[in-house]
């Protein structure tokens, strides 16, 4: 039974400690699944996948922030929020599923992160070349899933602190009060580091 | 009495019996109709707005995706009018944000929605909805525009899209006028 639970586990360890990055490349694509829309018009996160559409990984980056994290917050806020999705996106390149016979990194819903082409805009798509060579990581340089949810606003959300999930009206809240990037990151994300990424540039 | 004095006179009569038929009890009815003559004497259909933001607007084929030149943008708010150039852009627009008063009881409105429509001869009209402005901030939006086929498209109408409301926008929405007994999925846990 023991035998069994370490097998179980052992390949998920060994995948995750080899994803880091020294040994990792930066994603210049990303594999989106396409789910069917809902009949008023919204992709429906259980509608059937129509298909897999490969992004670039700037962009799919671009046409993500615009549509998590509100374009008018401020700069501090859209910075942290622009490498949650970044890592977010990243990990899951690492990880592709396969659903119906489709292979994919992540769909275009709220089941992994809301992704609407060509919907990038000024202010968000600044946030992402910002801190396109940052990357919020595991002391050892593993690459992990940065998640978040939505949060209560005009509050730090000490709740998803504890959840090690970043609240996204708890980063603009904190924003408002003048913490930057990296604060708003490692209060809601304990035991990672910020560092760059090789041979990746910014703005 | 000539004609037009006959027909004045007839007006005048059915006035008077108007308001002899509806002295009190319709008093409303009677403001009312005075208000929407004074709302119809300085009726303009653009729609003012004292606070603005910029936008810009891109125009692509819908099925090859290429930019396309020379369409015409129609903001519907104020039925000004752009052009795109090569790239498929009209110029940066000085956009009025309107913010709905449906809303105003309800978390403090987010953006204002715009509605735009793009024309180019050889393609269907193209309706864009919901564009977000905020006051001084940029937006930029993108418009597809399909082109008429000889063979199929035997029906041409205008193509519509909806830009959606943000997400985090709609779950402030919801909360807002959520009843403890009404957990639904239940508030946002971590």
């Amino acid at each position: 039974m023991a035998a069994a639970m370490e097998l179980a586990v052992l390949p998920r360890q060994v995948e995750a400690q080899t994803n880091n990055l020294n040994n990792t490349g930066f994603p210049s694509y990303i594999r989106v699944a396409i789910r069917e829309s809902n009949p008023w018009g919204e992709p429906d996160t259980r509608g059937a996948i129509i298909y897999v559409k490969t992004v670039n990984f700037d962009q799919y980056c671009r046409d993500v922030i615009p549509n998590e994290w509100f374009p008018t917050w401020r700069p501090a806020a859209l910075e942290a929020g622009a490498i949650a999705v970044k890592m977010f996106g990243w990990y899951h390149h690492l990880h592709p599923v396969t659903v119906s016979g489709f292979t994919f990194d992540v769909d275009n819903t709220v089941n992994f992160q809301l992704y609407r082409a060509q919907s990038n805009q000024d202010t968000t798509d600044q946030a992402y070349y910002q801190t396109r060579k940052l990357a919020y990581v595991n002391p050892n340089l593993v690459i992990t899933e940065l998640p978040y949810r939505a949060g209560y606003q005009n509050s730090p959300n000490w709740q998803y602190r504890n959840a090690q999930k970043m609240s996204q009206w708890g980063s603009q809240y904190l924003a408002e009060l003048g913490r930057t990037p990296y604060e708003i990151l490692n209060f809601y994300y304990s035991g990672k580091v910020l560092t760059t990424i090789p041979k990746v540039g910014g703005l | 009495m000539t004609f037009n004095g006959g027909l004045r006179c007839a007006t005048l009569l059915l006035a008077l019996a108007t308001a002899w038929e509806f002295p009190t009890s319709q008093k409303g009815y009677a403001q009312t109709s005075s208000e929407e003559k004074h709302q119809s004497a300085r009726y303009d259909p653009a729609v003012k707005s004292s606070k603005f933001g910029h936008l810009r607007v891109k125009v692509v084929d819908g099925r090859t995706m290429e930019p396309l030149s020379d369409a015409e943008v129609v903001l519907v708010e104020n039925g000004r009018r752009y052009r795109t150039d090569k790239s498929g852009l009209t110029p940066w627009i000085e956009a009025p944000v309107i913010r709905s008063s449906r809303f105003r009881l309800l978390v403090n409105e987010l953006h204002g929605q715009l509605t735009l429509i793009s024309y180019k001869n050889g393609y269907r009209d193209s309706i864009h909805s919901g564009v977000r402005m905020n006051e001084g901030a940029t937006t930029k939006t993108t418009i597809w525009q399909y082109k008429i086929e000889k063979t199929g498209d035997t029906r041409v109408e205008p193509v519509f899209y909806m830009e959606p409301y943000h997400r985090l926008w709609l779950i402030q929405l919801a909360d807002r006028f959520r009843k403890k007994s009404q957990m639904g999925e239940g508030y946002e846990r971590p």
